[in-house]
């Protein structure tokens, strides 16, 4: 009662504590990317003063079959990496929570790639899959199997990307399962046993739902993040061979620092903001209504 | 009597599939690290050969021509190290400031500026290179650590916000109001009350910056070309080399760059799965 009557109530006081950070977070990232908004539909290159050219830009990727390439390469892989790494990080998750000896060693494991760089990622698993010499190159070899040509054949650049990715984000999607799993109260299991449920049951009636915010708060994270992919492409196919693994990020990029066609990076910059914001509008929306309610 | 016996039989099958799951998990997750460091330590000519298994004999010479050959990639991690550093530093202060403001006041602003932090961690960074690039240049800053280290700490300053947040919200605000009876200022409440208890969520906040500094690849290709060059842009020119890679000494240069943050990510695994439930997936 007395506490609301202190002036250290006011929120004004807040303000100094908050302004670093929205101070950085505008400098860095709100401003540039209003400026790329209002460059998209601009003719400009580096040092070169602006000129309005309305949707031109927009025009000329939309036109351009190299950026519908990108785009239907890092859908496939985004797709594949995000639901199979949800897979995957499920099964571990439900493994791990069923009680298993030496499990904060176990989990050390199944973090450690977190600690991997993206360049780390890429000399393992290149090196693995070497066309010649690559340990898994000789397993399948000595299986009677076709390796992988991954520097040739597109699609098979594409599915090593994905594979070294879900490797490098499965920890990620590990621990909020696991942790989701964890806070899943232990009598539901009891009771749903007591009236004589199977495990599939268990799984399906207790288990799955109440994971599913978890699961689909993951989702979602990996969803945008798996978006912004471009340091595994380039540095395992640098987009080759001839443009045909290129992704969305890697398109951008060539646009801007290779091909000088800055107009058409800021338009993809843009279109890949624009589509960011809407994979995430849903859990945007919920969080809006909780902040609201917490905070005013 | 048949009807136990069925079920002690599915209880040891279901034994030895989790045994053979949990192997499987062992094998994807640890395999590729611990090739690559034994690769390490395995001479340079005995790499790819497939008749070495049963005398290997560890040896350092990778590691050797790694530092005969390739000063610039222990200049690297020296760069790594001082941009980690820094970042790191500017992020947990940073986000230990807002998490205190955004924990303790309450306003339509405040909730506003907490979402608008939120919406725009979730802007890809690629995008906001583009502009950057030229004013970065505009002010000499390319290749020098600040931009790195600006860079990094924004990014992960929403996030950690929100884990600061989620720690200094469980400190009881009784403490706060006895403080303020006691005519403390907001900033001697910050400093006594608050900073001595929420070292969990500094650290948390800190392992996940250090994680990203460390390894950053995008960023560092983008802005530093020689002076502030990290260590994994060394690294990709390695690779880069299309025709004559040392393997060996990329191996040997993996190694060091990965062993320790690898080792500090195990040490510190409570705090890591701490600080992701506490507020990844919410900043």
């Amino acid at each position: 009662m007395a506490a609301a009557m202190l002036p250290s109530r006011n929120p004004r006081i807040a303000l100094p504590y908050v302004v670093p950070a929205l101070a950085m977070l505008a400098a860095v990232i709100l401003l540039p990317g209003i400026y790329v908004f209002w460059l998209s539909f601009h003719a400009s290159s580096f040092g070169q003063s602006p000129v309005y050219v309305g949707l031109a830009n927009y025009a000329k990727i939309l036109a351009d079959p190299y950026f519908w390439r990108a785009l239907k390469n890092t859908v496939i892989v985004v797709l594949a990496v995000v639901h199979i790494e949800l897979l995957l990080g499920l099964g571990v998750a439900l493994l791990f929570a069923h009680g298993l000896p030496f499990r904060k060693l176990l989990i050390a494991c199944v973090l450690a790639p977190y600690a991997v760089s993206e360049v780390g990622a890429v000399v393992m698993w290149r090196t693995m899959f070497d066309p010649e010499a690559g340990l898994v190159t000789r397993w399948l070899t000595g299986l009677g199997m076709t390796p992988l040509e991954w520097s040739v054949v597109p699609m098979h650049g594409l599915f090593l990307v994905a594979l070294l990715s879900i490797w490098l984000h499965l920890p990620f999607s590990f621990i909020i399962l696991y942790a989701a799993r964890l806070s899943i109260p232990k009598d539901l299991y009891e009771a749903a046993r007591v009236d004589g449920a199977t495990a599939w049951q268990c799984f399906r009636r207790i288990t799955l739902p109440l994971l599913m915010p978890a699961i689909l708060i993951a989702m979602l994270f990996r969803y945008i993040f798996a978006y912004r992919l471009f340091s595994e492409v380039w540095l395992l196919t640098g987009g080759g061979p001839a443009r045909q693994t290129e992704v969305v990020a890697i398109y951008l990029y060539l646009e801007a620092f290779r091909y000088n066609n800055f107009g058409a990076a800021t338009a993809t910059g843009w279109l890949m903001v624009l589509t960011s914001l809407a994979l995430a509008l849903v859990y945007l929306r919920k969080l809006y209504r909780e902040m609201l309610a917490r905070d005013s | 009597m048949t009807a136990d016996r069925s079920l002690a039989l599915r209880r040891v099958l279901a034994g030895i599939g989790r045994a053979v799951a949990l192997g499987f998990v062992l094998l994807w997750s640890v395999g590729p690290i611990a090739l690559i460091i034994m690769a390490a330590f395995t001479p340079e000519k005995e790499i790819f050969s497939v008749a070495r298994r049963g005398n290997w004999q560890p040896t350092l010479e990778n590691f050797v021509s790694l530092w005969a050959k390739w000063g610039d990639f222990f200049v690297g991690l020296a760069n790594s190290l001082i941009v980690t550093l820094g970042a790191t530093l500017l992020a947990v202060a940073v986000s230990t400031l807002a998490g205190f403001g955004y924990s303790r006041w309450k306003s339509r602003f405040l909730a506003g500026s907490a979402f608008a932090m939120i919406a725009l961690r979730l802007l890809p960074p690629i995008v906001t290179t583009l502009p950057l690039f030229p004013i970065v240049n505009a002010f000499g800053l390319n290749d020098t650590y600040l931009v790195l280290i600006l860079l990094y700490a924004t990014f992960f300053v929403s996030m950690g916000t929100m884990v600061m947040r989620t720690f200094i919200d469980q400190i009881p605000r009784e403490l706060d109001e006895a403080a303020m009876m006691d005519g403390a200022s907001s900033l001697q409440i910050l400093r006594r009350v608050v900073l001595p208890l929420c070292g969990q969520g500094m650290i948390a906040v800190a392992i996940f910056v250090i994680v990203y500094a460390w390894n950053e690849f995008l960023f560092a290709f983008i802005f530093t070309t020689k002076q502030a060059k990290t260590a994994p842009l060394v690294m990709s020119e390695m690779i880069g080399s299309l025709d004559g890679v040392e393997w060996g000494v990329l191996f040997a240069a993996t190694t060091v760059h990965l062993l320790p943050v690898l080792v500090f990510v195990v040490l510190c695994q409570r705090h890591l799965i701490e600080g992701l439930t506490a507020g990844a997936t919410k900043g």
